[in-house]
């Protein structure tokens, strides 16, 4: 993926760009929203990375409403060092996609960049999600594994979803707690560890080959391969 | 405070300068019946009216009359006059 | 000891002196409208009856004319003059050459052919200045007759009646000065507590308040406005305050702990494995005090009240079976058990997501503490005015006098030290509680047991 990450502090910046890279993605870095906007409105990109406060009068708010006023639909993920609630809700009515509260953990980062980047332009209509043999309908609303049916609870079949639209990526807990449950707070406890290991309980109980996985430090990924 | 005063003050005194400004452009006219000859015209008056000599207009004629020979001219005008219409009263 | 000059500018600035101002104008201005109609009512109406007197004269002069000629009006005017005893009658008849056949006065007025057949001109009696009024009335032959009064006693009248409004026109000013002095005072002798309140503060005091004067009066709500503004602020200083001393106290704790770990590490870390547990370790703790740090900004953003602007009316029905939800699993995994006993349609004014979170939270503390094969329930009710959410547990509750102090921040029962937590969470309850003018209630869940369990009830106002 080609991303541009607008940042002005030069160490969070560097430690950025060094683990997209190794993530395999292509990093352009602008160190203010002016040369931020220049760039996200003269080259494509596949994401923005954007930090809400910028220096040079263009802030991080103000270079996305320029950018979606232009047409511009590039997913865009905003950093902030600002805790307030209001901040999160402010900065996805301005044409935020994500939003992520500094500190974070790259994994957390790396695996919203890559939700983010990977969302398919227009949803598909696809009425059936299948990752090997594990198939999801999503009009009966069940889900089958080797033709055999598994029972999961309505909340278990959306978060098995999630899990299955972005099969391959690495899905982070706080990122399930907001997809499926619409929760913007961390819980203390680990409640989302519990759902997940039911789910799989459910769905890998008499199978070799397990499909959730548990990524260390990071989160969850649903894949075929081991 | 002092300006309301003034304007105060000036309002007050308007009314008197309206009336003072006619009086002094004005050339004067003058009343002739308060004159010794019109005390006699009265008088005259008064003796061709019936009941004259009734009183109480016989004594206010002739209290008039005298106030009239001794220069009081306007009171003696006065005097006959009401001696006048107390005649003519008692004619109706 | 002279007074420093007050620039003009200033004392037009003082709003109580404009006040008084205004009184002072409007008084007068009163005393003017009622002076002016004093003053039609009599000087006028005297001016006004004269006239009218004149005019009648003069329509039956002109009657007697018509029926009987020159003659007829000439008797009749000697008859009315010799008739006049108030002596105030004027009359002047003119010939077509203008030359006098009848009447009192010598000549005609100075302007006797102006469009206006009104004339005021002054007359000579005896040698006595006085005034007269007159009218024309130019008869069909060319002759022209003068009717007119001597308004000599009505102008003595009129200069009584212009003195008396002078004199209470004086009156007036002095008691609209006077009336102006008296409210300027009393404005800002009652706004004098407010302002030296204010003086006070501003130069750092946050103790003093409004003196109140019981009266209830606007400036009595003036300062019960004040006093509630500064309660408030003193209670979001001593909000920052409990914040600065949270960080300093016991953000040091864990950031110290994790810096020693760290150090340790580095100094006596045999393998690459060992070093990079450390290492994880230390990212752990710092995680875990980022936590800390966010859950005491958010306490102390709710504490603000800065989030009532987001008040939004909803359902409370769906985020408590979304809680239920979301905790199930937890408590089925330790063995436990958890019932929801939500009815249907529990409206509420609030901030939902942090109405979730705060219910969240007691969720969060009921699956701690409660051990294998107990059972957390959540029940909500409607009240008359407020919704109650309850939420009990199996566990070894609070004692009475920890309860008072649970939710004061990082207060942690000396039986909850060893589970994890940052004793945080009852505080951001107690801080949502109070922004929605709700509260949070703790007891014994069941009561004389050994192990009473804790039943923490959320008050939210509907």
């Amino acid at each position: 993926m080609r991303i541009l990450l607008v940042e002005d502090d030069v160490e969070v910046a560097r430690f950025v760009r060094k683990g997209l890279q190794e993530a395999g993605h292509t990093v352009e870095h602008a160190p203010n929203g002016r040369d931020g906007l220049f760039m996200a409105a003269s080259e494509p990109f596949d994401l923005l990375v954007l930090d809400r406060m910028l220096p040079g009068g263009v802030d991080g708010v103000r270079l996305v409403e320029t950018l979606r006023g232009q047409g511009n639909k590039t997913p865009v993920l905003f950093l902030t060092a600002m805790t307030a609630v209001d901040e999160r809700v402010r900065g996805l009515k301005a044409g935020g996609d994500d939003y992520m509260t500094k500190p974070f953990a790259f994994a957390e980062l790396l695996a919203r960049v890559e939700a983010l980047g990977r969302r398919p332009a227009v949803d598909a209509p696809a009425t059936r999600l299948r990752v090997a043999d594990l198939e999801l309908d999503l009009l009966s609303r069940t889900v089958t594994r080797a033709g055999k049916k598994v029972e999961v609870q309505p909340r278990e079949f959306r978060l098995l979803e999630h899990l299955m639209r972005h099969a391959g990526q690495v899905v982070t807990r706080t990122m399930l707690l907001e997809k499926v449950w619409d929760y913007h707070f961390d819980p203390q406890t680990n409640v989302i560890d519990v759902h997940v290991s039911r789910l799989r309980q459910k769905l890998d109980k008499g199978f070799d080959r397990p499909l959730i996985h548990t990524v260390r430090n990071a989160g969850y990924m649903i894949r075929a391969e081991p | 405070m002092r300006l309301i005063l003034s304007l105060l003050a000036l309002m007050s005194t308007a009314p008197f300068d309206l009336a003072g400004a006619t009086t002094a452009q004005a050339e004067v006219v003058r009343v002739t019946t308060d004159s010794a000859a019109y005390c006699g015209e009265l008088s005259q008056r008064l003796s061709v009216t019936p009941h004259a000599e009734a009183e109480p207009a016989r004594s206010l004629a002739e209290e008039g009359r005298r106030l009239c020979d001794n220069g009081y001219v306007r009171t003696g005008v006065a005097k006959l006059r009401r001696a006048l219409r107390a005649a003519m009263n008692q004619a109706n | 000891m002279a007074l420093p000059p007050r620039p003009v500018r200033r004392v037009l600035g003082s709003a109580s002196l404009r006040f008084a101002l205004l009184f002072a104008v409007l008084f007068l201005g009163a005393g003017l409208a009622f002076a002016a109609v004093l003053w039609w009512g009599t000087a006028g109406a005297l001016d006004r009856q004269t006239d009218a007197a004149i005019r009648a004269d003069a329509t039956a002069m002109q009657e007697r004319w018509r029926a009987g000629g020159p003659a007829a009006l000439v008797d009749a005017i000697e008859t009315r003059l010799a008739a006049d005893v108030e002596n105030e009658m004027l009359y002047l008849l003119l010939s077509a050459d203008r030359e006098p056949l009848a009447g009192n006065l010598d000549d005609p007025p100075p302007q006797q052919d102006s469009d206006i057949p009104w004339f005021r001109v002054p007359l000579l009696r005896d040698d006595e200045p006085s005034e007269a009024r007159l009218y024309r009335l130019d008869l069909g032959d060319g002759s022209r007759l003068f009717v007119g009064r001597d308004v000599a006693e009505k102008l003595r009248l009129r200069t009584l009646l212009t003195d008396a409004l002078a004199w209470s026109a004086t009156a007036a000013t002095l008691f609209a000065g006077l009336g102006a002095w008296l409210l300027s005072r009393a404005l800002s002798q009652r706004l004098a507590p407010a302002t030296s309140t204010a003086v006070a503060i501003a130069a750092g005091d946050l103790a003093p308040r409004v003196p109140l004067t019981g009266r209830e009066d606007e400036f009595d709500r003036l300062g019960q406005t004040m006093n509630a503004m500064l309660d408030r602020i003193a209670t979001l200083m001593s909000g920052v305050r409990g914040v600065s001393d949270a960080i300093a106290h016991d953000l040091r704790t864990p950031i110290a702990r994790a810096r020693s770990k760290l150090e340790e590490a580095l100094g006596s870390a045999s393998d690459e494995v060992a070093l990079r547990g450390a290492i994880e370790q230390g990212i752990a703790d710092l995680d875990g005090i980022t936590r800390i740090f966010q859950a005491v900004l958010r306490i102390a953003e709710v504490e603000a009240g800065a989030r009532r602007a987001a008040f939004a009316p909803f359902d409370m029905t769906p985020v408590l079976e979304d809680a239920a939800d979301l905790y199930l699993p937890s408590a089925e995994s330790q063995g436990a058990v958890l019932e929801a006993d939500i009815p249907p349609n529990l409206m509420l004014t609030g901030d939902r997501d942090l109405v979730l979170q705060a219910v969240a939270n007691l969720l969060d503390n009921a699956v701690k503490f409660t051990p294998e094969g107990g059972t957390i329930r959540l029940v909500a009710r409607r009240g008359a005015r407020a919704v109650y959410i309850e939420v009990s547990d199996d566990g070894p509750g609070l004692s009475a006098e920890d309860r008072e102090r649970a939710g004061t921040r990082f207060f942690r029962a000396d039986s909850a030290r060893t589970t994890p937590g940052s004793g945080l969470g009852l505080s951001l309850v107690r801080a949502v509680a109070a922004l929605h003018r709700g509260d949070l209630r703790l007891a014994d869940a069941h009561p004389g047991d050994p192990r009473p369990g804790l039943l923490a009830t959320l008050r939210l106002p509907a």
